[in-house]
């Protein structure tokens, strides 16, 4: 495999010289180089948190880069806004649209463009019926947007896009939305805006599609680039290993133990999305007190439904979920709560946590009501004090005091008041979802070892990272979420980064692997 | 509890993006732009940036009303000097203004508590009406009860009324998610048509041509304080209104949640907080506390209800009061207090020094623009130089 | 009651529902631009009475009806770049920006009147010879018809005017299609590079001459002089017949009509003494309004982002 970028002079359209870009505590793009020839769909492949976004929204002047350049045409490229980026003729469709629902698809198209006052919608109108017979797009121009399926509000993205003429489309994971059929017909259209001159940058982690479409691949893995190749000289097994493959995993610091009953037990779940994406449909799962399930997946294939699934937020249409004895599917989530389910969600300023609250009233939040903090409905306010002294010192969050107001801390401190709290009722599950997200090495690491200690007290956990490591780090079993569901469970001795990234990018499909 | 809570709401009832602190994208802006100064949002608005805003924001009124004044062609002076003495000039005027504030109290706490559930209740006119309507409902109903019971009564069924009144909105908003700004601003309208109604029908006084009720009994006079002024019990029951919401807001599980919604309703759901019942919860409160101000008007000073009963629109200044006292409890008594003043002593000013008393509504107007510009700029400071990375919640530990 | 349901009684209730309808209409189709962009405007109470008094004002000082409408939409304008400039550039919340400016408008119209009429004391109340009413040729000689609708004021036919005209607007033009797509979504018109903050801008000031010439109409067509309750809530009542009308120019005329019709019928109702509550007819446009919005909840055609500020590069 030749990982050497393949750079031929004159051929580039677009290139990307050293480009960093940082965010706060996280170097988001690390010096990275990209070229882009006219009329090839090239790829940009990685992991969530590889950077790839980050680098397309530079592109189309979303970002400006902290160092490095961009040139288009061998010109250095200054964006400052996505229309300066429309203007040299670099389009992006987005995974969140810009659309406007209660519009038609064709008002869609014309916003921003057009010299007359007077709305002549004649000439966008021909051009989109032009623009949909030539690919076999079915829409009608006069639908309401908001009407649409999200893969049809996608094509108009797309032609809404391509109708301010652009050289070069860029879109971020435009499958994720479609179904298998819509792939093939996304991809057959794609291939023939190429092959009339068009350059698309399409990002990506699911390896099928590299292979099936791209010209060439660039792996981006941690902000850096890992290489650029031809696609048709590799395999995917290749892509998956400069994927995810990293340096010597950090060796799990837990003790072996016999696991107990089975805590949580999912079955045959369906949870419909609003917007398509991330559904759950058909997920099994369960945990046993004492164990840590992990489960690792690209994000948006259902994690936030599980989560939401688990501690009640939302409920499923199909299929049963049971906390112990105690059937919970329908379950509001301060029953939940009673059944000892503890939960720190994935994103913890909007999910977890009251910013404008003191520590100690988000110490005992959601238990506001409990017998230790409250009688009668008033507040004991020297328990909650002692308590959240307590908390403070055993969780060692860092504030100057109980009464600070939340939104002043750093993020690691945010998660150990959440984890204190959390732990605090002595649960029987704990629900976790991208734990370490955003934090330094210390407060992982502290994440870490916490909830290895509950799993020795036999709690059961349900960890949802995108971070590998993470999950071979903690978990005694792996499994992993595709697209909604789980159909592939394994201890961590029997499998490999490798196979696990097959199927996280669904490379390989339900291969018998029953949990 | 701490006091750190308080300034998320009253920045939602300020302005604009409220409770999502910045996160993901939105650093957009802030790294886009060139070196130089730039505005940056503030982590925490401590309570004293706030109370410092407020201060130079009522200056900055006190000035332009001011040279307002001198544009009538009325020194400065002479014009608040005398409204001054008109408001709290001498024991009679100063109990007078007390006796004016006692129903602003309450319709300002009434407004604060749903605003700070992030419950946005217009509607504290309607639910004054409303209160009136229900302690005039129990009277007629009730015409052989004692009088401590009776008037005890009374304040229930007026609170009730206000509750019912305000509920109607909240049901409206938790099963049909309709908004709630327009709901409680038309449900106004309808009352003050029942009510007219029932003037000019049902509790229309015999013998008169006029849309009022009877005179009602002398024994369902709230008692008063002093012999030489009108400062009635409704006073006291408006402090002690406020010293429970302040009692419940923050020490009460109630409260907890009721501010919580306020906060990050989705944080309060996922944390087991039912927000339905939270809102229409609070807005049974709002609406009875506004209800209690119309049995204080009733049965401390009017006695009877006529067609002018709702014209001081007490239950839109009770947002006014709210707002400038940024959801305050303590605030909305001194606000209230101030505001009282400034109408009792414009009569003052009219007389002595020819400025038509309807310069009060001015004031109040401009300080509540000021007010709420000084809110959302104190949620931000002046920087020079880039982002650094440092500078983050994330980052820094 | 059969005295009722004569001809001369039931035309005088069209004749009147058309002039009724008229501030309405005019200060409705303004606020529909306004809430096109995003916006809501809550004062139009306040707005409409600066405008019916700087109309006036004006009007009385240079003995021009015509300089006074210009006054109006200089009053209505001011108040409409206030609500601009706090809602659209400081982006305080707007229902408390409306409710402040509400206040402003309503003091600060009785302040001024105060100060210029009433120094005296006890002066008559200043007053103007009021808009005559227009006869369109021909058309006005049809009978009943013809007086309903084409023996109207100046004001009356551009209100009717300005219905279709903001429909074309809003849905013709490129500025309309711009400002519609602000109002339902503003990040992607800042993606596609359309300047969100100068059409909140117009479309904002616009309603607020709108709101004033509304105001003038009560001032100068109907009344001929000020007085401080002259709107009585019929910014308020404007504001229901944009959500009763579902955000759409042709219902908002429907929407105006019948609530003038309401109102002009308890009118007559009170003035022939006819012994049934008025008062429904007066609280009814208010509980349509709130039936509307429970009822079309789901083919609402609310601008999305009514009421949320937008913040380059939040989501």
């Amino acid at each position: 495999m030749d990982t050497t970028p393949v750079t031929a002079p004159g051929n580039d359209i677009l290139v990307a010289e050293e480009v960093t870009k940082v965010f706060p505590g996280v170097i988001a793009n690390d010096a990275v180089n990209l070229n882009v020839r006219r009329g090839e769909i090239h790829c940009l492949l990685g992991e969530n948190g590889a950077g790839k976004t980050t680098l397309a929204d530079i592109l189309y002047g979303v970002y400006r880069p902290d160092d490095g350049r961009v040139l288009l045409n061998g010109e250095p490229l200054d964006l400052h806004s996505p229309r300066d980026a429309i203007e040299a003729g670099i389009g992006m469709v987005h995974q969140h649209f810009e659309l406007v629902p209660p519009m038609s698809v064709i008002e869609n198209v014309v916003i921003g463009t057009g010299a007359k006052q007077w709305l002549d919608l004649s000439e966008a109108r021909r051009r989109l019926e032009e623009f949909f017979a030539d690919y076999d797009v079915e829409i009608d121009p006069d639908a309401e947007v908001g009407r649409l399926s999200v893969g049809e509000q996608q094509w108009v993205e797309i032609f809404k896009t391509l109708y301010f003429g652009v050289e070069i489309l860029i879109l971020d994971e435009p499958t994720a939305v479609l179904t298998p059929q819509g792939v093939d017909e996304l991809f057959r259209i794609l291939r023939q805006m190429r092959d009339e001159g068009l350059t698309i940058i399409l990002i990506t982690h699911k390896l099928r599609e590299v292979i099936a479409l791209s010209d060439r691949v660039t792996v981006l893995r941690r902000g850096e680039v890992v290489g650029t190749v031809n696609t048709a000289d590799v395999e995917q097994r290749d892509l998956a290993r400069m994927m995810v493959g990293r340096d010597v995993l950090m060796q799990a610091d837990k003790a072996q133990h016999d696991t107990g009953e089975v805590v949580l037990k999912i079955d045959d779940i369906h949870l419909a999305s609003d917007t398509g994406r991330g559904s759950l449909k058909g997920l099994s799962l369960d945990v046993r007190g004492g164990e840590i399930l992990g489960i690792a997946g690209v994000s948006g294939n259902g994690q936030n439904a599980l989560f939401d699934a688990v501690v009640g937020v939302r409920h499923p249409e199909q299929g049963t979920i049971r906390i112990a004895d105690a059937d919970t599917t329908h379950a509001p989530p301060h029953k939940v709560a009673l059944q000892g389910v503890a939960s720190v969600p994935g994103d913890r300023i909007a999910q977890g946590l009251m910013m404008d609250f003191s520590v100690k009233e988000n110490l005992i939040l959601g238990n506001q009501r409990a017998r230790r903090f409250a009688r009668a409905g008033v507040l004991n306010r020297a328990e909650i004090d002692r308590f959240a002294d307590e908390s403070i010192e055993h969780f060692e969050i860092k504030t100057p005091s109980a009464s600070q107001t939340t939104s002043t801390l750093s993020g690691g401190n945010l998660q150990k008041i959440i984890m204190a709290r959390e732990l605090s009722g002595e649960p029987r599950l704990i629900i976790v979802h991208q734990p370490t997200r955003g934090l330094d090495i210390a407060a992982s690491e502290y994440v870490r070892r916490r909830l290895i200690e509950e799993r020795d007290r036999g709690v059961a956990v349900l960890l949802m990272s995108e971070d590998l490591d993470e999950i071979f780090q903690l978990s005694d079993r792996i499994a992993v979420i595709y697209d909604g569901r789980i159909d592939y469970v394994a201890e961590p001795e029997a499998t490999s980064l490798e196979e696990i990234g097959l199927y996280m990018a669904g490379v390989v499909e339900a291969a018998g692997a029953a949990p | 509890m701490s006091d750190s809570g308080t300034s998320q709401q009253a920045d939602e009832a300020a302005g604009s993006a409220g409770g999502s602190p910045p996160r993901g994208r939105d650093l957009r802006t802030a790294l886009m732009q060139p070196d130089g100064w730039r505005l940056e949002r503030r982590l925490e608005v401590r309570p004293t940036y706030e109370l410092y805003a407020t201060v130079i924001a009522l200056a900055i009124t006190a000035v332009l009303i001011g040279l307002l004044v001198l544009l009538v062609g009325v020194s400065p002076f002479d014009a608040f000097s005398s409204l001054y003495e008109g408001a709290f000039g001498d024991r009679e005027s100063a109990l007078e203004t007390l006796v004016q504030s006692t129903p602003l109290i309450l319709t300002g706490l009434a407004a604060a508590v749903a605003f700070r559930a992030g419950v946005w209740n217009i509607g504290g006119q309607g639910q004054f009406i409303a209160g009136a309507i229900g302690t005039f409902f129990v009277y007629d109903m009730f015409p052989g009860l004692p009088a401590p019971l009776l008037i005890v009564a009374m304040l229930v069924g007026a609170a009730v009324f206000g509750a019912i009144w305000a509920t109607v909105a909240s049901v409206l908003l938790v099963r049909y998610n309709t908004n709630e700004i327009l709901t409680t601003v038309m449900l106004n309208f309808v009352i003050d048509y029942f009510l007219s109604w029932l003037l000019s029908g049902v509790w229309q006084a015999s013998n008169t041509p006029y849309s009022q009720t009877e005179r009602m009994a002398e024994n369902t006079y709230l008692p008063r304080f002093f012999d030489d002024s009108r400062l009635h019990w409704g006073f006291a029951i408006a402090l002690i209104a406020a010293a429970f919401v302040h009692f419940m807001m923050r020490r009460t599980s109630m409260g907890f949640e009721f501010r919580a919604i306020g906060v990050n309703k989705r944080a309060a759901s996922y944390k087991g907080i039912n927000t339905a019942v939270s809102i229409v919860a609070v807005m049974a409160v709002s609406g009875a506390l506004a209800g209690l101000a119309g049995a204080g008007e009733l049965l401390g000073l009017h006695h009877r209800i006529n067609f002018e009963f709702g014209e001081q629109q007490i239950g839109f200044t009770g947002i006014i009061i709210a707002l400038v006292a940024r959801l305050h409890p303590v605030g909305v008594i001194a606000v209230a207090i101030a505001f009282a003043g400034l109408v009792n002593g414009a009569t003052q000013m009219q007389i002595s020094t020819g400025i038509p008393a309807a310069l009060v509504t001015v004031i109040e107007g401009v300080a509540l623009v000021l007010v709420l510009v000084a809110a959302v700029a104190c949620r931000y400071r002046l920087r020079r130089g880039a982002v650094h990375a440092d500078e983050s919640a994330e980052g820094s530990e | 009651m059969e005295d009722f349901f004569t001809y001369s009684v039931i035309l005088g209730i069209f004749v009147a529902t058309v002039k009724i309808a008229t501030p309405l209409l005019i200060a409705a189709t303004g606020e529909l631009v306004a809430e096109s962009s995003g916006i809501l405007n809550l004062s139009l109470e306040g707005t409409m009475t600066i405008g019916a008094f700087t109309g006036f004002l004006v009007a009385n000082e240079t003995g021009s009806l015509w300089l006074g409408l210009l006054g109006a939409a200089a009053g209505g304008a001011a108040l409409g770049l206030l609500m601009a400039v706090m809602t659209a550039t400081v982006k305080v919340n707007q229902v408390v920006a409306g409710l402040a400016l509400n206040i402003l408008g309503l003091g600060g119209a009785f302040f001024w009147y105060r100060s210029v009429y009433d120094e005296g004391g006890a002066v008559a109340l200043p007053t103007v010879d009021r808009f005559e009413t227009v006869a369109v040729p021909l058309l006005s000689e049809i009978p009943a018809l013809g007086e309903v609708f084409f023996d109207q004021h100046w004001l009356t036919y551009f209100a009717v005017v300005m219905v279709p005209l903001t429909f074309v607007f809003l849905y013709r033009t490129k500025y309309g299609l711009e400002l519609r797509s602000i109002g339902h979504n503003p990040e992607a018109c800042d993606m596609r590079g359309v300047g969100i903050i100068s059409r909140q801008y117009t479309a904002v000031i616009y309603g607020g001459v709108m709101a004033g010439l509304g105001g003038a109409f009560l001032s100068l067509s109907e009344a001929g002089q000020f007085f401080p309750d002259i709107i009585a809530g019929r910014g308020w009542i404007a504001l229901a017949i944009v959500i009763f009308g579902n955000w759409r120019a042709s219902w908002i005329l429907v929407g105006s009509l019948l609530f003038g019709f309401l109102e002009a019928t308890q009118l007559s109702l009170q003035a022939q003494d006819v012994n049934l509550p008025y008062q429904l007819l007066l609280a009814l446009p208010f509980i349509l309004t709130i039936a509307a919005l429970v009822f079309n909840r789901s083919r609402s055609r609310v601008p999305l982002a009514l009421t949320i500020p937008y913040h380059r590069g939040e989501r």
